[in-house]
């Protein structure tokens, strides 16, 4: 903590405090597979009764919150853009240090929209409805910052 | 790049996920507290007395949520930097994450002599964990002047005076009685 | 159902950085709704707070505001983690059950110690959403972009809603911002995250906000001119952006019907449209035409105070009613992400 208590400045004192929570979380039966998947370069989507494919995979389904079995799919890694919004100052928790675009995602043989970082340079690259494919790290843990997507021109 | 050429070490599913949450706060020092930590600084506990039940709270808070009226400078009263414990216990810390403490430690409640006041959480210093007891007479151990600092005082310091009171050490005068301390133990 | 009524309100100013404690700017806001209500304090049966201690970091500071209501001896209190606008609803349900009169609902927020992007992207999924960081800001440019790409709105329209709602703000004691360049000044401005510009976004406040609730007798012995509570309905969509439509409001559409906006003309709405894209989604959600009025107080574009700033909806609406002249009011109050979570409420004179 500090303070500039009784220092002559404009305006007053602050205190600075900072949290800190160390979760770790257990992943389930299908969060579990799609991390390991993303590990292993490939991205899982579940198979809902009337035949969609959620991406990231659920343990219900959105539209009737019946529960579904774990019948997980393998889906992209190309995809198409289905909004897009540029990122001019990431910030310290964004998964790129450079400006890049958060995008909806639709991944080839997906039925929904995976947000994810889209690391295409500049703005200008973007637009709706472009081909993007996942760039995988080196280093892989199970963890969504596995991958970004590139411009499928780019890869 | 093939996945055969980036293979990680680990194979096995992926059963847990870290994520470690950090979050930092800027407050500016609300009024009434910015006084409180600056009469410290000269060596002086205050806090509010309600015009309307008598209660003192320190640091002041600016109102009295009992009565539900407001308080101001004109209800501030200097306090004693002696006292009686109404309350403790005896911390023995656990080394979870963020944990700074590795040998067992008293917070205690202090009501201060005189025109009275709460000191929550207060560390009792020069006795031994297991002498401390409800009933016993303390004073404060101040910094002398030129070490003491208030960077420890914020909007939600609950009586804490560190930075300018090391702790409350036994006085020697007999106990208070502890019955006559029963409605006073925070 | 049992005819419920808002019989007072105040408001605190919007600051972007306050100097006093939340239970210390809450503290005149309680008193002020109690004394405008007319009632006692001791009267009041039943007490809701809406707050989130992760705005600024201290565990338990919903148990400080309470400071700020009189809170012994005991009342009988509840809290939710949420803008004060589902304060107000459980304020309603509890009233629903006819053996108290007056109920209290507030909400308040201390936005500017922390950062609003790192705090709300905690309320995300937290296996695949906020570990990108997903933040607020991100989420409602994809559906700013979503609807621009629909045709349902450009951006010069997200500038006048912009302009229009900050100059509206002008007579509004409690707004932050209370003027505005006008829309083609406001497009010259660069992108900060594309397509929104800083016009696009509310600012960021510290406030609040309480309401007092009255059942009809007493609601009619204490006040003037009540604004009674005709509908109120609360709804939610599912949490993954990419898996609901962005670019229309299902749940908005939903509570709005299930609380009876379209039953008779609106003359004013207050709706919170955090972001200026959002407005037009919301008209179109509860179906209000152009003579509708809406955010006459300049709404979350003016000022922003989170988890205050729903029920200061509500409590503009009621205000429009007691005091505006109007006959019936619609307001809005969000939660989540690119309007997750809706409320709606509509309030008539008489």
């Amino acid at each position: 903590m500090e303070c500039v208590l009784l220092r002559p400045v404009p305006e007053p004192p602050r205190t600075t405090h900072t949290i800190e929570f160390p979760y770790t979380r257990t992943l389930g039966p299908v969060i579990g597979p799609f991390l390991t998947g993303l590990r292993d370069q490939r991205i899982l989507g579940a198979r809902t009764p009337n035949g969609g494919v959620l991406v990231p995979p659920l343990e219900w389904d959105p539209a009737t919150g019946e529960a579904i079995e774990p019948d997980l799919v393998e889906v992209g890694p190309g995809g198409t853009v289905e909004t897009w919004a540029w990122v001019t100052q990431p910030s310290r928790k964004h998964p790129l240090d450079h400006p890049f675009a958060f995008a909806l995602i639709r991944l080839d043989g997906a039925s929904t929209g995976l947000l994810h970082a889209v690391d295409a340079g500049s703005m200008d690259q973007m637009r709706t409805g472009m081909r993007v494919t996942a760039r995988w790290k080196d280093e892989r843990i199970g963890h969504m910052t596995d991958v970004v997507f590139v411009p499928e021109a780019a890869a | 790049m093939s996945a055969a050429d980036t293979a990680p070490a680990e194979d096995g599913p992926v059963t847990m996920m870290d994520y470690f949450m950090q979050l930092e706060y800027h407050e500016l020092l609300c009024p009434v507290v910015r006084r409180y930590a600056s009469q410290l600084l000269e060596g002086r506990l205050v806090g509010h007395k309600c015009p309307s039940c008598g209660l003192v709270y320190v640091p002041p808070r600016g109102y009295c949520p009992i009565c539900v009226v407001e308080t101001t400078d004109a209800d501030e009263i200097v306090l004693a930097d002696k006292g009686t414990v109404t309350n403790y216990t005896v911390v023995t810390p656990v080394q979870y994450y963020g944990q700074e403490e590795t040998e067992p430690f008293v917070r205690a409640s202090i009501l201060l002599d005189g025109e009275g006041g709460m000191m929550n959480l207060q560390d009792i210093v020069d006795v031994p964990v297991d002498d401390v007891h409800v009933g016993m007479r303390v004073e404060a151990v101040w910094k002398p002047p030129g070490e003491r600092n208030v960077d420890e005082i914020s909007n939600r310091s609950w009586g804490s005076a560190e930075g300018c009171i090391d702790g409350w050490r036994p006085t020697g005068d007999p106990d208070v009685p502890a019955e006559q301390l029963r409605d006073k133990a925070f | 159902m049992l005819d419920v009524a808002i019989v007072g309100y105040a408001q605190s100013p919007s600051w972007r950085n306050a100097e006093l404690t939340e239970p210390q700017f809450l503290f005149p806001v309680i008193s002020e709704a109690i004394e405008r209500a007319g009632i006692e304090r001791r009267d009041i049966g039943f007490t809701c707070a809406g707050s989130c201690d992760y705005l600024s970091g201290q565990t338990f500071a919903f148990v400080s505001n309470l400071e700020a209501v009189g809170a012994w001896p005991p009342i009988s209190e509840s809290h939710v983690e949420m803008d004060g606008a589902w304060a107000l609803y459980e304020a309603w349900v509890r009233l629903q059950h006819g053996d108290i009169d007056l109920a209290l609902a507030f909400g308040s927020g201390k936005s500017s110690p922390g950062r609003l992007d790192e705090v709300f992207s905690l309320q995300l999924d937290p296996y695949t959403l906020t570990p990108l960081g997903a933040d607020p800001v991100s989420l409602a440019a994809l559906q700013a972009r979503a609807m621009l790409d629909k045709g349902t709105i450009t951006e010069r329209d997200m500038a006048e809603i912009a302009a229009r709602s900050r100059q509206s703000a002008a007579d509004n004691p409690h707004a932050q911002i209370r003027s505005s360049p006008d829309a083609d000044a406001l497009l010259q401005e660069p992108y900060l995250t594309a397509p929104l510009r800083r016009h696009d976004l509310p600012p960021v406040s510290d406030g609040a906000c309480a309401v007092v609730l009255a059942t009809a007798d007493r609601a009619r012995a204490t006040c003037e001119r009540p604004a009674w509570i005709r509908g109120i309905d609360h709804r939610v969509e599912p949490h993954q952006p990419g898996m609901r439509d962005l670019t229309e409001s299902i749940s908005t559409r939903q509570a709005a019907k299930h609380a009876g906006v379209d039953d008779a003309p609106v003359d004013v709405a207050e709706l919170c449209a955090t972001f200026t894209h959002q407005e037009r989604l919301l008209r179109e959600a509860m179906g209000l035409d152009d003579t509708v009025r809406v955010n006459p107080s300049g709404g979350p574009l003016a000022a922003n105070p989170v988890m205050a700033v729903g029920l200061a909806r509500i409590a503009e609406a009621a205000r429009a009613i007691s005091e505006g002249g109007a006959g019936r009011a619609v307001a809005h109050a969000t939660s989540g992400q690119c309007l997750q979570q809706n409320l709606v409420c509509v309030l008539e004179g008489a």
